[in-house]
């Protein structure tokens, strides 16, 4: 629930998503679901040459389990908000 | 960090007395990170900043055995989803 | 579960419905056609579908018609934007003629890919796994 709260957060800003097929996406992110699907408008595919049917798509939807990393603007993210957030669901894990 | 004392009970308390410090991930396929880590969930999704990537490149010489080289990328920040991760290191103390 | 749709992402691809799309399959398959239907896990109906290879700068399809594509197996959904289509710098050629390159392109690739597994699982400890099913 940690990581798609901070998803959440970066809606309508520029991220890029590398996929595990090494197929790398820059875009705005729109939304993302529990899964972390990603939606991206306006996109932007790195070494177009290789992957010409992408040339004509603007918007797209990403199936959360074929992503490899998401790179996310650095001052997006609070790292010490993070860090506490993460310690306090850590605890809620195992108190369980 | 003195792991002895700080009770590491199950897996994942290593990877959380390694928040905020630069971890080591190795990663399925063909890649290595290094990072300082700010976040992650029992999925082994990971939040890491100021990343470092390498890339193993397999030069198929002839006849057989491959030499292996690689490149590296620099990240700000970045979030790498679990099912990737084969290993996450803590910062070696030595 | 209707209720909860409009939150999800795939709640978000109402948009996309009879929609000329893009899906790509985890196999690497590209498949043109028009949205009709979707649901949580993006299983996918594709009516009117090609099917398209490339081989560098030409490219051929094949229809398929009616599809239910199963959501594991989709890697990514795309808009088409009709405009910019038009203006893709690519040479149709007959399917029958461009099959043979293509298969050679994705054989080769596959070569290489097992042969790099295989190099830095003895050498470097790294799994072999990591290209499993993931040839798109």
């Amino acid at each position: 629930m940690l990581i798609f709260s901070v998803f959440k957060t970066l809606t309508d800003q520029t991220v890029i998503v590398e996929l595990k097929n090494d197929l790398l996406i820059t875009g705005v992110l729109k939304s993302v679901d529990q899964f972390l699907n990603i939606r991206l408008d306006n996109i932007q595919v790195s070494d177009e040459a290789r992957h010409p049917h992408m040339i004509a798509v603007k918007n797209c939807f990403i199936r959360g389990s074929v992503v490899r990393y998401v790179q996310i603007p650095a001052d997006a993210v609070d790292t010490q908000l993070l860090e506490d957030a993460t310690r306090r669901e850590a605890l809620n894990q195992t108190k369980r | 960090m003195d792991t002895s004392s700080a009770g590491i009970q199950e897996p994942f308390d290593l990877i959380r007395l390694s928040l905020n410090e630069r971890v080591f991930v190795k990663l399925r396929g063909d890649r290595e990170l290094t990072g300082v880590l700010h976040a992650y969930d029992g999925h082994m999704n990971l939040i890491m900043s100021a990343v470092e990537e390498t890339i193993m490149i397999v030069d198929p010489a002839e006849g057989g055995q491959g030499s292996v080289n690689y490149v590296k990328r620099k990240m700000d920040m970045l979030f790498v989803r679990g099912d990737g991760v084969i290993l996450v290191s803590p910062p070696s103390r030595t | 579960m209707d209720s909860l749709i409009p939150f999800t992402t795939s709640g978000s691809l109402v948009d996309c419905v009879d929609r000329k799309m893009l899906v790509v399959l985890r196999d690497g398959r590209k498949l043109f056609g028009v949205l009709r239907s979707y649901d949580q896990f993006a299983n996918l109906v594709l009516e009117d579908t090609v099917e398209r290879i490339y081989h560098q700068d030409v490219f051929a399809e094949q229809w398929v018609g009616l599809f239910l594509i199963r959501g594991e197996n989709v890697v990514l959904l795309g808009e088409i934007d009709l405009d910019r289509e038009d203006e893709v710098p690519l040479k149709q050629v007959e399917w029958d003629v461009l099959l043979p390159y293509h298969k050679l392109d994705t054989d080769m690739k596959k070569r290489r890919e097992e042969f790099k597994a295989q190099v830095l699982h003895e050498q470097k400890g790294f799994s072999k796994e990591g290209g499993e099913g993931d040839g798109y």
